[in-house]
C-alpha cells in the first residue's frame, strides 16, 4: 500500500456560546471553516472533499443538515460526506477526513463538525420527543456512582475536575463558559442534577462548530504552520445494554486504546504521552477515561487528578482546552478535543499549551457510553524518537 | 486483469424483500439480512473487520436510533463500527476507504430504512433549507414535479416518456423476487392516472418500502477467499451540487451525476448493465445521460427503485444488484448509481469489473 | 390477545433559529414590504444566502431590491395541500425570478386552476401587512398573476438596511407525524404485562435473558423467538439509579425530581431499567433495595405506552415497584449490575 502520512495544517473553531444570536446554522459553520482554512492558508478552493459530523438532527429540526450547507461549506462539485456516530461523532469525522488523505483519495479535505444547542432542547431530542427525559446525565449518573464505589474515590474528584476544566477553559479564547473564579465551594454548592452530580460538574449546552483541514506528506512539509500528524486513529462499539456489560469501564473504550497504542507503539502511555483531550461531559469520566484507555491502572485514576498529574502544569495534562465542561457544541465535541490535541503538538495552543508537547491524544464517546473514537498526533511522524 | 492489495471488492450482497410495512423494526430487519451475507460469503462475524450502516433518524422520529442498530452485529467483544446518516451506498463508500488504509481485509456495509412509519410528503420538508424552503412545507414530491416540468418543457422529453421509464422497469421488475411493486402496464393506462402533483402521477413517484440490505467488501486476494467472481471496485466517486434547485444552472442535467461518472471511469469501457437510483420516474432519464450510457447498457433489470424505495436503503441495493450481475450473471462491467437530496443534489457512482 | 399494535407519535416542537446578518436583512426588508436579493458572483440572487452558492465565498451586502413582480420558470400542481403547506387550498408551487434577479426563488402561487399556469407567467408577490410579519419566507403569502406585467417598478436598484434590523431570529415548529407497529416481540411482552406477568427470552447460546424480549441476542447477533420465552419473577433489587431534576422543555411531564431505577429480576441476569419506585421518596432511593412489581388491577391496565422503543418498560400494567420490607442487600453486590 503507497498511503500518505496526513497532517493537521488547519484548525479552527467558532467562538462557543450558550446562543450563537448572530448567526445561521450556515455562519456558525462557516466561522469554523473560514477560521480553519485561514489557519492553513488555504480558500475554498483548495478543498477537495468536505465531511460534516453532527450529533442527532432532533437538536436543530433539520434533517441531514448537510444537503443544505452544501453550499455554506463551498462543497459544490465536490464530494460531500455526513458521519453520525453520536456522541463520538466529532472524532469519527475526523477520522473520514483523515482516511480520504491517507487512503489516497483526496489531497485536501475539510472535517466540519457542529451544534447548534440553542435552535432546539437537547433534553427534548434525547427523550425521543417526549415527556421525563433522563437526558445524558441521568443515563450516565448510575455509571459514576458505580466508579464511585468500585475505586473508593473521595467525593471531591469530581469537584476537582470540574474546577480544573474550568480555569482552563478560561484561558482559552473561544471556550463557552469561562468561570475563572470557581472554586470547589462553589461547585459542591452548585443543585445537584444527576445525583451524583452536581450543576457545575455538568457539560454546558453550546452553539459551535469545529473544522480541521488535512493534507498529504508534501502538503504538510509546505504548511506555512506547524502541522500536526496523525499516527494513529482508531474506532470501537459494542451494544447498549446486556447482562456482564461493564458500563464504568467498557470493553470498547479499552480495545480503542490498546489499538491506538499499538499502532504508535506507545507502550507507557502515562510517561509516553504528553496530553490527552478526553470526552469529558460530566466531571468522572475524568479519572473513568484515565482508566478505561490504559494511562491509569484500575482504581488509581482518581489518584492522578488528585495529586494534580492532570492539571495544565501537571505531568499528564486532560482538556487542557477546558474540555467539554467548558464548551458543548454536542457533535462538535468530539472534533473539538481531536484538534486541540492537535493544536498542543503543533505548539499553537497559547495560554493553555503544554510546553513541549510532541505526542498527544484525543477521544470522544457517544450513546451508552459504547461508541470510541480516539486518535493520537504528533509534532513530528516520529514523535517518540 | 491481476488484482493488487490495493483493489477491493464486492464479495457478498443480502437483502430483505421490501415490504409497504414490515412488522419488524429496524434492528431485527437487519439482523437476518447481516447473518445471510456473512453466511454467503463463508465467514463468521469476527472475520468482518469493519462494519458501517446508513439509516435516518428522522424516519422513527427519533434521536439516536441507529444506536440499537448495532445490536444486529453481535458487537462483542467490541468491533470497529461507524455510521453515516446518509444512504447505505455512502456506507459502502466509507468501507471502501477504510479498506484502502491497507490495514484490514474485510468490511460490511448496510443500510437500514423503516419508511412505512412516516409521510415521505410531510417528513422530508425537513430535509430542505431551513429558511427558505421548510416554512412553505415544500415536500419532495413538489421539488421533484418542478424539476419534471422543466424537463417537459426543455423538449427534451413527454410524459409519454415517463410512463414508459415505470412501464419497463415495472415490468423488469417481475423477475426480480425483492421487487414490491412489479406487472405489465400499458402507458396509456398510467396516463390516464390523474396527477398527484402535475406533471407526476402517482406510479411516477417511489413507492414507500421498509427493507435494509448489507453488502460484504474484500481486499486483494482475499476477496477470492470469500468469491468465485468478485466484483471489483474500479471506480466510484460522490458529488454533490447547490441544495436549491434555484441555485442549478439547469436542473434537466445532473452535473453532479457528471462528475461522478468522470470520476469513477464511467466512460474507459462499455456498460453491460446500469442500476440507477431514480427515485422519480422522470431522473431515469436525467441519470442515463448524465452518465453517457450507450443504448447497449441494460438499465436496471432489477426494476430499479421504482418497483421498491426503501430509502437509505435503495443506493447499496443498486450497488448490490450490479454486483450481482458480475458475481452471480457472468457480467463484465455494471454500473450503481445512488442519488439523495432534493432534485438529485447528491450523486453517487460506482464502477464494477469481473475478471472474466 | 392481540397479534398488531399500532402506536402513533407527535413529533412536535418549536425550534428557534437566529438567522444572522444576510437572513435578517432579507426578513427585516420583507417586513417592511421590500423583497431583496444579493448580488455575489456577477449576478443578482433573490432571496439573498450569505455565501454564493457556485464558490462557498461570502456574498456580501451588495443588496438590491427586487419584485414584487416576476416571472414563473417551472411550475406544479398541490391539489391537496398537507397540514405543512401554509396554504389550504389547492396552489402551485413555482420558480419565480422576481424582477431584478438573475436566479428564481421557489415559492406558492395562487391560480384558480392548474391550467392557467405556465413557463413565462408574470405574477406578483401578496405580502403580509408589515405589523404581521413573523421573520418568515411565508411573509410572502403567495403569488398571484400580475395584473400589470410590466417590470416592477425600483427592481434592480441598491437597497441600503437600517442600521438596526428589525428581525433577528424565526419560529419554525416541527410537526410531522408517525405511526409505529409493534413488532412481533414487542406484542409479546405487551401481552404478557395485560396478564400481569413479566416475561423475557433466553439466548440459546450464551444463556443471557432478555427482559422484555427484543427479538434478538446483541451478543450473539441471533434471532430469538416464542420458543426462547421464559416468565421472569416481578420482585427483584435496585442495582443502581438516578434522581433527574428535570428542565422544563415543550412536551416535558416532570416538574419534580425523579428517580429511576434498574433492578435486577430474582433469579435471572436481567435487568429492567428505568423503573419508579412508588413508596420511597427520590431522595432515599437506596441501591440494594428490595421490590416488587405493583401491577395495575387486571381490566384497568392498557398498553397505550408500550412501543418498540419501550419494550422493557411496563407502560399502563405496571404502576411502579414498592419496597418489600425485607433487609436491603449489600449495596457492592449488586451496584454494578446496571443492565
Amino acid at each position: 500500500m503507497s498511503h500518505t502520512p496526513v497532517a493537521v495544517v488547519g484548525v479552527g473553531q467558532t467562538n462557543h456560546k450558550k446562543k450563537r444570536a448572530d448567526v445561521s446554522i450556515a455562519g456558525l459553520v462557516r466561522e469554523a471553516a473560514y477560521r480553519a482554512l485561514a489557519d492553513a492558508n488555504m480558500d475554498w478552493s483548495d478543498i477537495d472533499a468536505v465531511v460534516l459530523g453532527k450529533a442527532p438532527d432532533l437538536f436543530e429540526g433539520v434533517m441531514k443538515p448537510e444537503m443544505y450547507l452544501a453550499d455554506a461549506l463551498g462543497a459544490v462539485g465536490k464530494p460531500m460526506f455526513r458521519v453520525h456516530t453520536a456522541g463520538s461523532v466529532g472524532g469519527s469525522t475526523g477520522i473520514v477526513g483523515a482516511n480520504l488523505v491517507s487512503g489516497g483519495r483526496h489531497k485536501r479535505v475539510m472535517s466540519i463538525a457542529f451544534e447548534k444547542q440553542s435552535e432546539g432542547n437537547a433534553q427534548f431530542a434525547l427523550g425521543g420527543g417526549k415527556g421525563a427525559s433522563i437526558g445524558a446525565g441521568g443515563a450516565f449518573a448510575p455509571f459514576i456512582r458505580a466508579y464511585i464505589r468500585r475505586s473508593g474515590a473521595p467525593e471531591d474528584i469530581g469537584w476537582m475536575v470540574a474546577v480544573k476544566d474550568r480555569l482552563n477553559g478560561a484561558k482559552n479564547p473561544v471556550s463557552h463558559l469561562k468561570l475563572a473564579d470557581i472554586t470547589i465551594d462553589k461547585v459542591k454548592e452548585s443543585p445537584m442534577m444527576w445525583d451524583p452530580l452536581h450543576f457545575l460538574e455538568s457539560c454546558p449546552s453550546s452553539d459551535g462548530a469545529c473544522a480541521i483541514i488535512f493534507t498529504d506528506e508534501e502538503g504538510g512539509k509546505k504548511a506555512s504552520k506547524p502541522p500536526a500528524w496523525v499516527l494513529g486513529t482508531s474506532m470501537r462499539s459494542e451494544p447498549s445494554t446486556f447482562a456482564g456489560r461493564d458500563a464504568v469501564r467498557p470493553q470498547a473504550a479499552m480495545d480503542c486504546a490498546t489499538d491506538l497504542y499499538n499502532q504508535i507503539g506507545v507502550t507507557n502511555p502515562r510517561e509516553q504521552i504528553d496530553c490527552a483531550e478526553l470526552y469529558v461531559p460530566f466531571s468522572w469520566y475524568e479519572p473513568m477515561w484515565l482508566e478505561a484507555h490504559h494511562i491509569a491502572a484500575p482504581g488509581d485514576g482518581w489518584k492522578m487528578t488528585q495529586s494534580g498529574e492532570t492539571a495544565l502544569d501537571g505531568a499528564f495534562p486532560v482538556n487542557m482546552s477546558g474540555g467539554v465542561l467548558s464548551s458543548n457544541p454536542i457533535g462538535a465535541s468530539g472534533l473539538i478535543r481531536f484538534a486541540e490535541a492537535a493544536t498542543q503538538v503543533r505548539g499553537l495552543a497559547g495560554d493553555y499549551q503544554v510546553g513541549g508537547a510532541k505526542l498527544a491524544i484525543a477521544q470522544a464517546y457517544g450513546a451508552n457510553a459504547q461508541f470510541y473514537a480516539m486518535w493520537a498526533v504528533g509534532s513530528s511522524l516520529n514523535p517518540l524518537g | 486483469m491481476a488484482r493488487s492489495e490495493n483493489d477491493i471488492a464486492i464479495v457478498g450482497f443480502a437483502q430483505m424483500k421490501p415490504e409497504r410495512r414490515s412488522q419488524h423494526t429496524e434492528t431485527e430487519m437487519l439482523l437476518p439480512v447481516v447473518n445471510d451475507v456473512i453466511a454467503q460469503c463463508g465467514i463468521t462475524k469476527s472475520d468482518v473487520d469493519f462494519t458501517v450502516s446508513g439509516s435516518c433518524d428522522y424516519l422513527s422520529g427519533q434521536a439516536f436510533s441507529f444506536v440499537q442498530n448495532v445490536d444486529a452485529y453481535g458487537a462483542w467483544p467490541p468491533i470497529r463500527e461507524s455510521h453515516v446518516e446518509m444512504d447505505g451506498a455512502w456506507a459502502l463508500y466509507e468501507a471502501y476507504v477504510e479498506l484502502l488504509q491497507g490495514h484490514l481485509d474485510i468490511a460490511l456495509a448496510a443500510g437500514v430504512g423503516k419508511n412505512s412509519n412516516s409521510d415521505p410528503s410531510t417528513l422530508y420538508t425537513i430535509e430542505f433549507d431551513p429558511y427558505y424552503l421548510t416554512p412553505l412545507g415544500a415536500d419532495p414530491w413538489s421539488l421533484a414535479a418542478l424539476q419534471a416540468r422543466a424537463l417537459l418543457d426543455s423538449g427534451k422529453a413527454s410524459e409519454r416518456d415517463f410512463a414508459e421509464v415505470v412501464a419497463a422497469n415495472r415490468a423488469r421488475g417481475k423477475s426480480n423476487p425483492n421487487a414490491q411493486v412489479t406487472g405489465d402496464y400499458s402507458v396509456d393506462d398510467l396516463l390516464s392516472a390523474e396527477y398527484v402533483r402535475n406533471p407526476l402521477r402517482k406510479h411516477d413517484l417511489p413507492p414507500v418500502s421498509d427493507g435494509c440490505a448489507a453488502v460484504i467488501l474484500a481486499r486483494g486476494k482475499r476477496a477470492y477467499d470469500l468469491c468465485e467472481n468478485p466484483a471489483w471496485i474500479t471506480g466510484i466517486d460522490h458529488r454533490i451540487e447547490a441544495h436549491l434547485p434555484t441555485m442549478r444552472r439547469d436542473i434537466t442535467v445532473s452535473e453532479s451525476t457528471k462528475l461522478a461518472a468522470k470520476g469513477a471511469g464511467v466512460d474507459k469501457a462499455p456498460i453491460d448493465v446500469a442500476e440507477i437510483y431514480a427515485p422519480f420516474s422522470f431522473q431515469e432519464l436525467i441519470i442515463r445521460d448524465a452518465l453517457g450510457l450507450s443504448d447497449k447498457t441494460e438499465i436496471n433489470p432489477s426494476g430499479g427503485s421504482l418497483v421498491a424505495n426503501p430509502v437509505m436503503v435503495s443506493g447499496l441495493t443498486r450497488v448490490g444488484e450490479a454486483a450481482k450481475q458480475i458475481m452471480n450473471n457472468g457480467k463484465k462491467r455494471t454500473l450503481a448509481h445512488a442519488t439523495s437530496g432534493p432534485c438529485l443534489q447528491q450523486n453517487i457512482v460506482c464502477v464494477l469489473e469481473g475478471d472474466k | 390477545m392481540t397479534d398488531t399494535h399500532e402506536s402513533v407519535f407527535n413529533l412536535t416542537f418549536p425550534f428557534s433559529r437566529t438567522l444572522g446578518s444576510t437572513l435578517s436583512t432579507f426578513f427585516s426588508a420583507l417586513a417592511q414590504g421590500q423583497i431583496i436579493g444579493v448580488r455575489t458572483g456577477g449576478r443578482v440572487i433573490a432571496p439573498p444566502l450569505e455565501y454564493d452558492p457556485n464558490t462557498g465565498d461570502d456574498s456580501g451586502t451588495d443588496y438590491v431590491k427586487v419584485g414584487p413582480k416576476g416571472t414563473v420558470s417551472t411550475w406544479t400542481w398541490v391539489p391537496n395541500p398537507t397540514h405543512l403547506h401554509p396554504l389550504n387550498t389547492p396552489f402551485a408551487f413555482a420558480f419565480i425570478t422576481l424582477d431584478g434577479a438573475d436566479t428564481p426563488m421557489i415559492h406558492m402561487v395562487e391560480v384558480e386552476s392548474e391550467t392557467q399556469l405556465q413557463a413565462g407567467l408574470r405574477v406578483e408577490a401578496r405580502l403580509k401587512a408589515p405589523g404581521d410579519c413573523q421573520g418568515r419566507i411565508d411573509d410572502i403569502i403567495s403569488f398571484v398573476p400580475a395584473s400589470d406585467p410590466s417590470p416592477s417598478a425600483g427592481a434592480g436598484e441598491p437597497y441600503t438596511p437600517p442600521a438596526e434590523l428589525e428581525i433577528t431570529e424565526m419560529d419554525s415548529y416541527c410537526d410531522l407525524n408517525y405511526v409505529d407497529n409493534a413488532s412481533p416481540s414487542t406484542i409479546l411482552w405487551m401481552n404478557s404485562l395485560m396478564q400481569g406477568k413479566l416475561i423475557g427470552q433466553r439466548c440459546p447460546s450464551c444463556t443471557r435473558v432478555y427482559v422484555g424480549p427484543r427479538g434478538l441476542c446483541c451478543v450473539c447477533a441471533v434471532e430469538l423467538d416464542e420458543s426462547h420465552l421464559i416468565d421472569v419473577t416481578d420482585s427483584g433489587v435496585v442495582t443502581n439509579f438516578t434522581v433527574i431534576t428535570p428542565v422544563q422543555y415543550h412536551g416535558q411531564t416532570e416538574t419534580e425530581p425523579f428517580a429511576r431505577c434498574s433492578i435486577l429480576l430474582d433469579g435471572t441476569d436481567a435487568v429492567m431499567a428505568q423503573q419508579s419506585i412508588l413508596d420511597v421518596p427520590a431522595s432515599e432511593v437506596r441501591v440494594g433495595m428490595r421490590v416488587k412489581c405493583e401491577w395495575v388491577p387486571e381490566g384497568e391496565r392498557n398498553v397505550d405506552d408500550i412501543d418498540n422503543r419501550g419494550r422493557g418498560s411496563g407502560g399502563g400494567c405496571i404502576r411502579g415497584w414498592v419496597t418489600t420490607g425485607e433487609p436491603d442487600e449489600p449495596a457492592e453486590n449488586f451496584i454494578e449490575r446496571m443492565m
